[in-house]
């Protein structure tokens, strides 16, 4: 199974382009600090990306300004990934993006004034719904027809890859776009808080003193084309997608297992239809959220699909935050880069391993060996667990 | 074709194990409330504390659906919804607006759109593919489209299905934003196990879903469809479609009629289903429910344009006896 990706983007706090986000993963520079753009706690520790939703819509020209963070977000990175690439009647053109707040960031702001009775502005919802966040993306670029949103917690943005691959090859589609977006909210910062899994101070993923999360918000887009798309498009091929899995952990609606079933099922299948050797995995993009559960049973499955022969791997999400439902398209963004850059990135913040698996992330920059095939793993609520392989050769 | 071997609908008609409910419907009233089973049956009783409206109905529908498709274990969950798990968004949207300190997460917790599909995996203990879409009022179909998919690929049985939950606020919403509805707002789940293969129990056939987003020329598309099908519109023994929009409803109607589908032949099921985004789900249950009735009627059309930009076409055929 081979799909070809003509096309990345990405917007995310270390970024809000390829190069800067690629520039800031050489240099170590993280994206995560004291909020500033939304009203929230002073000194709380987020991903934010560097724009303001005035500058956002300066910067992306866009005329219906009733539209939410998160398409905003979307949308640049979706421009981004189609580049020059023009609409063709003849092209089957499709969009499915992955987003799980959608239209909260104005949803909430609306309910605050709906609580204290204060002339609230209905308006506001108008992009509450996770699939007009897609639609107004899809709108802005010129895409008609299959428009489709997914929405599975922290899994989402690996899940629209998946299927985006899958209708390609099944003949459905012959180009598009896939990704995931979401912007920062009071309401996941206070979900996360009330699960005891937000970290006051910077997340420390794989790290035996790690307490939890901070979280980001981004957007990561590819294009994916089919030989009649480029040859109409003469994109270049950056690298291929071989291999996806979603597994269903069947655990608990928001812990992981200990046993790490469904995150070893999703990992083993995802290789498996690569069809590359699992001692031929250069690198690991892992989820590694910071939090105890994740991280150890994810630890747990790596240990039961590699053995004692785990590749490098890392987590950069010390980097981003985490960013929910984008996490998976922007880390499949940084996966690409590492391909395509023949990179391996630090997992920041690191110092001891946990007890009991021992294992120890990629620490320091790594430019001196080979990466032709990455996985990258993305892990969500309600045990929907998302495995995905690249590669440089189909 | 793929074949429906299930079909479980919890809505504001009596359809939930009911099989011939097409033809005792009736209009909905203003007063007409949700027909919700004895859900202790089906969910227990620990967790159904903890349920949303929108999480018990799916669950229950979905276990009927394995029951009825003597199927224990699907090889896919697939479910669409329009707007999510409402109840849990909206409660823990005035928990953390309100609660100063230590909040409980329940709420987050049940908030997120997959949910339905999580906790469906959780009560049957299934490790399979585990999708949900939203992509408003052509969830379902997307839900469709991708479990046919899975199908043609190598699984063999999926389980479908499509939720939305009414909440007081949409009243108000649909008020002050002046949405000009036809019905009433309402709820409903419907779920199915579409099969590879053809079996004892059977339904109904499902040969094509489309979605067309920003659809622009509904007649075109509507007509290239059904080419793409070799069906001609006069060989449709019945069309359904939501009576939402004058506008769009009006293409609709003038489309079939001016091509050889007779009046009492379209039906508008949107007067059954109340309004919620993924009523389409509850037309798919009707449509095979008549096919179940009436042995004369082959070929029937689901055509979704809930939202006139957008344009659903699901296509369900009679098995050949």
């Amino acid at each position: 199974m081979s799909v070809r990706i003509t096309g990345i983007g990405v917007v995310s706090a270390i970024g809000l382009s390829v190069k800067e986000n690629l520039l800031s993963l050489k240099t170590g520079k993280s994206g995560i600090g004291p909020v500033q753009y939304l009203d929230e706690k002073r000194g709380l520790l987020v991903g934010e990306v560097k724009a303001s939703n005035q500058e956002l819509l300066e910067y992306l020209e866009i005329k219906n300004k009733n539209i939410s963070r998160t398409s905003q977000l979307g949308l640049a990175a979706a421009r981004q990934a189609l580049g020059t690439t023009g609409m063709d009647a003849s092209i089957k053109t499709g969009i499915i993006s992955a987003t799980s707040v959608g239209g909260m960031d104005r949803s909430e702001d609306f309910y605050v004034d709906y609580l204290s009775g204060d002339h609230p502005d209905y308006n506001l919802l108008r992009s509450h719904d996770s699939g007009n966040t897609t639609e107004r993306i899809a709108a802005e670029l010129g895409i008609s027809g299959y428009i489709n949103t997914l929405s599975t917690a922290c899994s989402s943005g690996v899940n629209a890859i998946m299927l985006g691959a899958r209708l390609l090859l099944n003949g459905k589609l012959d180009r598009v776009l896939v990704g995931g977006t979401d912007a920062l909210t009071k309401f996941t910062i206070n979900g996360f808080r009330s699960l005891m899994i937000y970290d006051d101070q910077w997340c420390r993923p794989f790290d035996e003193s790690r307490t939890g999360l901070n979280l980001g918000e981004g957007a990561g887009f590819l294009l994916l084309e089919n030989e009649k798309s480029i040859a109409l498009s003469g994109n270049k091929t950056l690298c291929y997608v071989n291999g996806w899995a979603n597994a269903a952990d069947a655990y608990h609606q928001t812990a992981s297992s200990p046993d790490g079933k469904g995150a070893t099922l999703a990992i083993q299948k995802a290789i498996s239809l690569s069809g590359i050797d699992v001692k031929n995995i250069s690198y690991i993009n892992a989820h590694g959220t910071g939090t105890k559960n994740n991280d150890l049973s994810e630890s747990v499955a790596l240990k039961n699909v590699f053995g004692d022969q785990i590749p490098p791997f890392s987590s950069t999400k010390p980097f981003t935050g985490h960013t929910l439902a984008a996490a998976g398209a922007i880390e499949s963004v940084f996966s690409i880069l590492a391909i395509t850059n023949q990179l391996i990135y630090p997992n920041l913040n690191f110092q001891n391993p946990i007890e009991g698996t021992g294992l120890v992330p990629v620490t320091s920059l790594l430019t001196n060996k080979p990466v032709k095939a990455v996985l990258s793993n993305s892990f969500g609520f309600g045990g929907n667990n998302s495995s995905i392989v690249f590669s440089s050769d189909n | 074709m793929f074949y429906i071997s299930a079909a479980s609908s919890i809505t504001h008609q009596p359809t939930f194990k009911n099989a011939g409910f097409s033809a005792s419907l009736h209009e909905l009233t203003e007063d007409s409330e949700l027909i919700s089973p004895n859900y202790k049956d089906y969910i227990d009783a620990a967790l159904l504390r903890r349920m949303s409206k929108i999480l018990r109905m799916s669950v229950a529908c979905a276990k009927t659906c394995l029951e009825e498709a003597e199927i224990s274990q699907p090889d896919s969950i697939v479910v669409g919804t329009g707007l999510g798990c409402l109840q849990d968004t909206e409660k823990f949207l005035g928990t953390f607006l309100t609660i100063e300190g230590l909040l409980p997460p329940t709420s987050f917790i049940q908030s997120t759109h997959n949910t339905i599909a999580g906790q469906i995996s959780l009560s049957i203990g299934n490790h399979g593919y585990n999708m949900t879409h939203t992509q408003n009022t052509l969830s379902f179909e997307h839900a469709l489209i991708d479990s046919m998919l899975l199908l043609s690929e190598d699984n063999d049985h999926v389980l479908v299905g499509a939720a939305d939950e009414y909440i007081e606020i949409l009243d108000k919403i649909q008020q002050d934003l002046h949405l000009p509805l036809s019905g009433k707002l309402s709820s409903g789940a419907s779920f199915f196990m579409l099969s590879k293969e053809r079996s004892a129990n059977s339904l109904a056939g499902i040969s094509a879903v489309e979605t067309i987003g920003l659809v622009e020329d509904i007649q075109t598309e509507i007509q290239r469809f059904l080419t793409e099908q070799n069906i001609r519109s006069s060989d449709l023994d019945m069309v359904l479609f939501p009576g939402f929009e004058l506008g769009t409803s009006g293409i609709i109607l003038d489309y079939f009629i001016n091509n050889e589908v007779e009046i009492d032949r379209i039906v508008d099921y949107l007067q059954f289903s109340g309004i919620y985004p993924t009523t389409s789900a509850f037309a798919m249950h009707y449509a095979i429910d008549r096919l179940g009735q009436d042995e004369n009627l082959k070929n029937i059309l689901v055509c979704n344009c809930l939202n006139s930009k957008n344009l659903g076409l699901t296509l369900i055929q009679s098995l050949e006896a």
